[in-house]
Order: structure tokens, then sequence, then C-alpha cells
């Protein structure tokens, strides 16, 4: 009867488990095969380098200047999600006529394909568009949003923090539902204030939360691609050339998919070492042992 | 009833294998390739009529996704029988080696197309060109108009050109003179070269090895397509286009998808199609980019014969013309095409083919990605004033070099 029930569970997990192993564990493990070789998609035989894709990344300017340029982006935009997320969340919480309408509102955004997205920006940022008309009527300068090396980067940002706000949102309410109603009615008697509660029920109860956005957030961030690929390709002057897209210009516009799997691979390491840092930060206090 | 099912299974079995004995020795011709499926099929339609038992799979690229998709397939060894190949692909595909040497099979048609340098390595050939494409100057009559200009006489100079755009630029509000590119990779150097081109400016010796890009040809090139910013507009393509197509912008080198876009999105927009200026009327050429799509088999291909017979029958005038007539972005390889009775009624599209006679393609070099980079980067840093024209054109030519002293991985 055991062995008909495991049978029967493995039956139902094995479509997932084909999939992760087809789709998942093979190309993490062929990305590393290659990363050691000088391996080309259009050219028969690869030969093994050793690590010396990863030397070549490791004295490779463009390639630290694209993680200088993720790290930008990262350290500019997980910020301002979270606390823009949070926010919101705090905002559409309590009930009040049209909260279902608002968070469906702020949550639309993050549901909306990145292309489709960036393609609408790309219209907005333009020097003629709409933000550029708006600001040209208040007597502001326009800038050129897409075509400025200086701008370039933080109106993508811009675009991140608004687009990836809802879907954050969210996942705080959910946080937000799961603290006891009672913790606040026994702080509101003692007189707490709405700060006093918010930094001492609130946000320590949110913890968990808050790590699984920030980690999420961050590993999401740091493969930033899509939105660079549709908005700029990398440009004006290599300003908004992320690691991921630097290593897809490796791998499919020089075919050298040795090296652009030694770069991602980089950027995996990177990617762990600020998840570990993250939860060593904000892990969850334990409860006390007696 | 067990044996009257058994009855009818040696039945089913027994049809089955007569229906696989009687069938014609078939072969089906894998062809990948990135124009609508209805252009393209009653083209194969027609192919399978004329060559029966041969049954062609034809598979749709997007532009977005097709280059990756053959790489994959090319390193999985599944390639098509025939594939479609944007030109700006061939420097790379043709340094991998894994393309049909076509030399023989197309010897005939060498005098009837152009466009040969896109798919060529010196004598040999490893595609077939099919329909071509460049970038000519698009101008609006109603702000040549306007602005006291003669609407139709475009400008044929580097000069004439300039004081067209000031003119237009003058007329003030969001209208704007040119649109110069910027911000946008591997479409600033197709912006960006014609001048180069048409000024005698060169990139690198014909044997390709070495960079000759810093002359005083591409130098006053730059200093004159920077100069452009004053009166003009800096944007990327789309944008230019927008503007074009919306009358505020004068003028732009663009290519022939305006042609066909123009009549749905501004029915009423007064434009000519000019051949892009040379630098006077005493010296140089309407130089532009040559580029387009090239028909190549792979050496993988398990059809390569038939592969060549569709790619000739494709490059026929008639079928590239149907192809091109229904596209309208791109113009037939075929030798005289603009007098085709097409382009006799289609002027702005006649240009276009008139343009190519003088455009210049990109060097088949396996690193052509990287010197594009090199030549784009530049071109943007003076651009942005972050450098001269001269500065500009000095570390080009350094970066260039650095590049061909690299062994080609």
């Amino acid at each position: 009867m055991r062995t008909h029930s495991r049978a029967t569970a493995w039956a139902f997990l094995s479509p997932w488990i084909v999939t992760f192993a087809v789709f998942g564990l093979f190309p993490f493990a062929f990305s590393l095969y290659a990363s050691l070789t000088d391996y080309s998609p259009i050219r028969a035989g690869a030969r093994f380098v050793g690590l010396s894709n990863y030397g070549r990344a490791l004295a490779d300017p463009t390639f630290w200047s694209s993680l200088a340029t993720t790290g930008i982006f990262v350290v500019g935009t997980i910020p301002l999600t979270t606390a823009l997320a949070l926010g919101l969340a705090l905002a559409v919480q309590p009930a009040f006529r049209g909260r279902t309408l608002f968070r469906v509102g702020f949550f639309v955004p993050s549901v909306v394909s990145v292309v489709v997205l960036s393609l609408v920006f790309k219209g907005l940022y333009a020097s003629g568009g709409p933000i550029n008309a708006v600001l040209r009527a208040l007597g502001l300068p326009a800038p050129d949003w897409l075509l400025s090396p200086r701008m370039a980067l933080p109106a993508i940002m811009a675009m991140d923090v608004w687009s990836a706000s809802g879907y954050y949102m969210i996942v705080f309410l959910a946080g937000l539902e799961g603290i006891p109603r009672d913790l606040y009615e026994a702080a509101r008697i003692d007189g707490a204030s709405a700060w006093v509660r918010f930094a001492r029920i609130t946000l320590p109860m949110l913890k968990p939360t808050l790590l699984f956005v920030l980690v999420v957030n961050t590993v999401r961030s740091l493969q930033i691609f899509a939105e660079v690929f549709v908005m700029t390709r990398g440009g004006p002057l290599h300003s908004t050339t992320t690691v991921v897209y630097y290593l897809y210009e490796q791998a499919f516009y020089r075919f050298d998919l040795g090296y652009a799997s030694a770069i991602a691979y980089l950027l995996f390491l990177v990617t762990l070492a600020i998840a570990w840092i993250q939860t060593r930060l904000v892990r969850p206090a334990t409860e006390p042992t007696r | 009833m067990k044996r009257a099912r058994r009855g009818l299974l040696y039945v089913v079995f027994a049809a089955l294998g007569l229906t696989l004995a009687c069938a014609p020795p078939g072969q089906e011709l894998v062809f990948w390739q990135f124009w609508p499926t209805e252009v393209v099929q009653p083209l194969l339609d027609r192919f399978e009529k004329e060559h029966p038992g041969v049954k062609v799979r034809m598979e749709q690229l997007t532009w977005q996704s097709g280059l990756e998709k053959i790489t994959a397939a090319m390193a999985a060894g599944k390639v098509p029988d025939l594939c479609e190949m944007g030109s700006t692909f061939m420097p790379r595909m043709l340094a991998a080696g894994q393309l049909t040497d076509w030399s023989a099979g197309v010897a005939d048609l060498r005098p009837q197309l152009r466009g040969w340098e896109l798919c060529s390595i010196g004598d040999a050939v490893y595609g077939m060109p099919w329909v071509l494409g460049t970038r000519a100057l698009f101008y609006n009559k109603t702000l040549f108009a306007k602005a006291g200009l003669d609407s139709t006489r475009p400008p044929e100079t580097w000069p004439q050109l300039y004081a067209a755009a000031e003119a237009i630029q003058k007329l003030g509000g969001s209208t704007r003179g040119y649109g110069v590119q910027a911000g946008e990779r591997y479409v600033l150097f197709k912006k960006f070269m014609p001048f180069a081109w048409g000024n005698g400016g060169r990139i690198l010796t014909d044997d390709l090895k070495q960079a000759v890009f810093d002359s005083p040809e591409n130098r006053e090139a730059l200093a004159f397509y920077i100069s452009l910013r004053k009166v003009g507009m800096m944007e990327r393509q789309d944008v230019l286009d927008r503007a074009f197509k919306s009358g505020t912008l004068g003028l732009e080198i663009s290519g022939a998808w305006l042609c066909k876009s123009i009549p749905k999105d501004a029915p009423g927009l007064r434009y000519g199609v000019a051949l892009v200026p040379r630098p006077s009327e005493e010296r140089g050429t309407h130089a532009s980019f040559a580029g387009g799509e090239v028909l190549v088999s792979f050496n993988a291909s398990k059809h390569k014969a038939i592969a060549l017979q569709l790619a000739r029958f494709l490059v026929a005038p008639e079928n590239a013309l149907a192809l091109a007539q229904s596209a309208q972005s791109v113009q037939p390889a075929v030798i005289g095409a603009d007098t085709m009775a097409f382009y006799r009624e289609h002027p702005e599209q006649q240009v276009m083919i008139k343009q190519f006679e003088t455009a210049v393609p990109t060097p088949n070099h396996p690193a052509w990605v990287d010197l594009e980079a090199a030549i784009e980067d530049e071109v943007e840093e003076a651009l942005h004033d972050r450098k001269t024209a001269e500065q500009a054109i000095q570390d080009a030519q350094r970066k260039l070099t650095e590049l061909l002293a690299k062994p080609v991985r």
C-alpha cells in the first residue's frame, strides 16, 4: 500500500521533476561545463580552457563596468521599491471605500509584460514625448531621457520601481494580514502612537516578509535584462549595459558562449553572496531558549 | 470476439504498410525565413507544384529571436535546409565555416543579381542575395515649401542638406530640420557611415587586415554629422520615423519600411525620397549602407541540392518581386529591378534601388560585431560632445587596430 502511494506521489511529481531537470538542472550543469571551454554554438568542437574564461572576465573592464551598472541599479531600486511597496500596502490595508480598486490599480503594472511596459516607457521618455511635454509646460528642463548617458539608467530604474512595487505590495499585504490584531489593540490601550505601533509591531512582525521581498527583488534586479534590451540596448555609451545584457551580447552577438557562461556563474556567485548577507542582516529573531 | 479484433488489427497494419509502400519517395525541405506566412507561402506552393515529390516545410522566424534560434540549431546540428539570413548576421556565419559553398551552383546567376558581397569571401559564394535594403534621404515636401525651399529639388550635397535643415528648423515650434541618429546600437553605424563612405572614407583595407579609419575623409564626415545636431533633433530610429510621419521632422535618413508605413499611418504626408547627399557637386558619391536578405544552406543540411533549387526559384525576378511588392520594405536583388512596372509606379521605392547602386556593404570580417561597436561608441562620444570628431576618429582607429590584432575566437 505504502509502495503504491509512493509511486503515485512520484507519478504526480514527475512532470515537475522532468521539467526542472531538463530546463533547470541540465542548463545549469551545461553552462558550468561551457564556462570551462571555448564553446561557440556556431563552431564545431569545444576546447577545455580551465578557468581562463573566469580570469578573462575579471580582467575585462566592460565586465566590471556592467557589474557596477547592475550594482547601481540594485542599490537604486530596491530600497525605493521596498519602501513604496510597503507604503502602498499600509495605505490600502485598512477597509475603505474603493480599496479593491486601488489594490488592483497598483498591482496591474506587475502583471503586464516587461516588454510591453518597456515599449510604452520608451515612448513616454522620447524627447518629444508626454513626460517632456508636461515638463516643458511647467517651465522645467526636458532632458533626453534615454539618449543621455547620465539619464538613461535612472529612467529605467524609475520604470522598474513603478512596475515592481505593485507585486511586492501584495506580498506585504499578505504579511500585514498575518499580524494579530490584538497586538495593535493592546498597544493602543497602552497609548502607543501610530509610529511606535509601526516600528515596534509592524516592522518586527514583517521581518520574514521583508526578507523574502529583499532577496527575491535583489535576485530579480541583478538579472535585469528585458528593459535594457528593449529600451536602450545597453547604450548610450554602455551606460545601461548590465551584466546579463553584457553576457547576452557575448553569447548571441559574439557567439562566445564559454565566456558568457563564465560571466553568468560570476553573477551567480555575486547573487548568492548578497542573498546570504541579506538573510544574515534581516534574519527574524528566533524564540528565546529557556 | 478476440479473434475478430485481432483480425481488424491485421487489416489496419496491412493497410498502413501498403500506404507507406505506395507513397512517392518525396523529400521534405525545411525552410526558415522571416516574412509573414501569407507573403511567402504562395511562392512555396508554386515551387511544390513545379517540383512534384518535394514538400517545403516553412517556419517563420522573428527578428527578435531568429538569430538565437539559428544559433541554437547550429549548436544542436539540426539546421534547416534553406535559411534566410539578415546581411548583418553574415560576417559571423561566414566565419563559422558552416555554410554551404554555392560558388559553382550560382555562377550563372552572378551577372543577374546584385549584393553578392553580402555573402561572399573573396570569390567563394556562400549564399544568394534574395532581397536588398538600403537607407536613403526622406524629406517632407510640405515643410520644404513652408521654409521657402523648392520641394521638387531635394538636397544633393552636404551644404544643401545643412541649408535645408537649417531653414526648416527656423520654422520653430516643434518642427525640426534633420533627424540625427543616436542612442541605439547597430543603427547609428548605418546612419553615420553613408557620409564617411560618400566622402571616400574607409574602415579596413581590402584584405581586411588593417584599419584605415583615421583619415581626413572620415574626420570631415564626422564633423559634418555632428554639426547636423544644430539644425535638427537627436533621437532613436523609431522616434525619428514617428516625428517624420507626424510632419514635424524635415529630413532624415531611413529605410524603405517608411514607404510602406506612411500611406497607412500618415496618408496625407507629402514626402519624397532622394539619394543620400554627397560632400559636394565636384566630389564624393551618394553612398549608403548596403544590406539585405540572403538565402543560405548549411554543410549539415540534409537536402542541399533541392535547397539550392528553391533558392534559385525564390530569387527569380518575378518571385523576388512578388515578395518585395508584398513586403514593400525591401527590393529585389535583380539587376534592373527599377525598370519593373511596379517600381516605375512607385518612384520612392525606385530611389531605394538606385541608392543601392552606390551603397557599401560592411566588411565580412569575423570580428565585425566588435569593430562596428567600436566605431559606434566613438561616434556617440562625439555626438555627446565628450570628444571632438578628430579625437573620436583617432580613438576608433586605435580600437579597430587592437581588435584586428586579437586572435579571432
